[in-house]
């Protein structure tokens, strides 16, 4: 486990490829993915139509008509070698509202018994965290996080649900994760956010970013209508820190 | 205003044009025709460019009305093509006029066919793109798939003339496909006789297949150790396989990232005629490295650029 002395370049079918920091979720790996990207969009790297960065690896996404393998990868190489965290901008810090327990976080109550403490007591140690965004994906603006207390660490469910609500706040190993839309899932719901994490019909509809850092603030269930009302009228503005 | 009136709506129409790109970043798929080939012939058949909106049919076709002269034509999956229930050709444009019906019928071969109609349909842009995204809700017409009495607004008509695919490049949808897939990202978490698997027989596909991707059934591909992976991007064409032993083949709407093993991924000129091949129908993998790939790459451009015959 650990990070590679060498990137590894990995084929993914003729228009794109992978390049694999490490074989571990860590963030110095998560960092370099974060800042190989970011290097080919301010190096504008000619042929390269896409990325995807992930934990541990960047899906390159490219034209070989205009760069072949082996000047790609060359150029990747070099780019992989200057991949550094300090190349990255300063990140953002994002707020999101989070309302505990209830039927909004349906599993606080089974949660609290499992690591032997009380559910406000879970709340509290969840929301205290600061959060780190390694990516986003899977459905649109779902971020894959982790920051939490180990002693929220729980094993994920023994049987995934078929539906869970957009907006649940959930735990699952040591990552937390933030459904974006309505879907099955294996991660224990604390609570919701009203916050839309995606929203079609807006001009720009993802809210997190790769690298971002979030933070829960803990809100009732009245502020959590009066927010998801705001937000279905286009008129609530997460707080969003930048350095 | 231009418009198409969409009197029936088939099991499941919906607008597309070449998808959006530099989206997956942030997890919406490119979504756009699956068939990649047949939807920008239709294009080029009707004057278009080729990421024009047009509408993809799945399994049986639409009934739509036009209120003006346009060009039209008809690609892909073999939907009988009626005017006014006069029969018109399929990879050929044809001119329509206000009040004409055209329908397409349940496709006799292939999933997927394409109308192109000369100016593209004029649907609202979501993230750079008219392109349906259906379990996002995002593009097209309301992010949905068509219903009847939808209305659809037309772009300005571009001047259109008689054009044909020439017949070598059409394909024959009743015959089993062989696909072209290059071993990886992970053809190393397989055993050499799991991978070996996937290049000797033919797979089936199943009606649990849609655009998000294809699920095949056939021998079954066995892991080193197990198919769980750190969850990282899927590209187009992945194929991914599971705790079965089944492969999956990754399409237009498909996951940004996944953590499931991925044994090779089928070339981007072959993913088109996977999403033609009918459940109970069979097709099957051809191994290819990556620089043959990109040479058979640059003959299918060549060969799809050279596809348009103008009679004159």
């Amino acid at each position: 486990m650990g990070i590679y002395a060498e990137p590894r370049f990995l084929p993914c079918g003729d228009l794109a490829l992978s390049v694999e920091f490490a074989d571990e979720i860590s963030h110095e790996a998560n960092a370099r993915t974060l800042a190989l990207e970011y290097l080919i969009q301010q190096k504008a790297l000619s042929g390269i139509t896409e990325t995807v960065p992930t934990f541990r690896s960047l899906l390159v996404y490219y034209d070989p008509l205009i760069v072949g393998w082996d000047d790609l990868v060359a150029s990747l190489r070099a780019l992989c070698r200057q991949a550094r965290p300090d190349v990255l901008p300063p990140a953002r810090t994002v707020e999101l509202p989070c309302c505990y327990g209830g039927e909004l976080g349906f599993d606080l109550e089974a949660v609290a018994k499992q690591v032997g403490l009380s559910p406000d007591d879970v709340a509290r140690l969840h929301a205290s965290a600061d959060y780190y965004v390694y990516f986003v994906g899977f459905t649109p603006g779902l971020p894959y996080m982790t920051g939490m207390s180990e002693r929220l660490n729980i094993p994920r469910l023994a049987q995934p649900r078929v539906k869970t609500p957009a907006g649940s706040v959930s735990i699952g190993g040591e990552q937390c994760c933030i459904y974006s839309v309505e879907s099955p899932g294996g991660f224990w719901v604390l609570g919701r956010t009203p916050v839309r994490l995606y929203d079609p019909s807006s001009p720009d509809p993802i809210l997190l970013r790769a690298g971002d850092h979030v933070r829960f603030r803990m809100i009732d269930r009245a502020e959590y209508d009066a927010i998801e009302t705001a937000a279905a009228e286009g008129r609530y503005r997460p707080r969003i820190e930048r350095p | 205003m231009a418009t198409l009136l969409v009197h029936d709506a088939g099991p499941q129409t919906t607008v597309q044009d070449l998808g959006r790109r530099g989206s997956l970043r942030v997890g919406v798929p490119p979504s756009g025709p699956v068939d990649r080939q047949a939807f920008v012939l239709a294009n080029r058949l009707v004057g278009n460019a080729d990421d024009a909106a047009g509408l993809e049919a799945t399994l049986i076709g639409p009934r739509l009305e036009f209120a003006d002269k346009r060009w039209v034509a008809v690609t892909g999956a073999a939907m009988p093509v009626t005017l006014n229930e006069a029969t018109m050709p399929r990879w050929a444009a044809f001119e329509v006029e206000a009040g004409d019906v055209l329908r397409l019928g349940p496709a006799a071969s292939g999933v997927r066919a394409y109308i192109a109609v000369s100016g593209g349909l004029d649907t609202p842009p979501a993230l750079g793109s008219r392109a349906t995204y259906l379990r996002g809700q995002m593009g097209g017409w309301q992010g949905r798939a068509l219903r009847k009495g939808d209305e659809l607004s037309l772009g300005p008509s571009v001047g259109g003339a008689p054009a044909e695919v020439r017949g070598s490049l059409i394909p024959d949808y009743t015959r089993e496909p062989m696909v072209r897939v290059v071993p990886g990202p992970q053809d190393d978490r397989f055993t050499k006789r799991g991978l070996a698997t996937l290049f000797e027989a033919p797979y089936e596909m199943t009606p649990h297949s849609d655009r998000m991707g294809a699920r095949l059934r056939g021998a079954r591909i066995e892991h080193t150790r197990g198919h769980d992976i750190i969850s990282d991007g899927v590209a187009l064409g992945g194929i991914q396989v599971v705790g079965d032993g089944q492969p999956i083949v990754l399409l237009v709407d498909r996951q940004s990232t996944g953590g499931y093993t991925k044994i090779g991924t089928v070339c981007s000129f072959d993913i088109g005629r996977v999403g033609q091949v009918k459940p109970g129908q069979r097709l099957s993998f051809k191994r290819v490295t990556v620089s043959e790939a990109h040479e058979l790459l640059r003959a299918y451009r060549r060969e799809l650029d050279d596809a348009i015959a103008f009679p004159s």
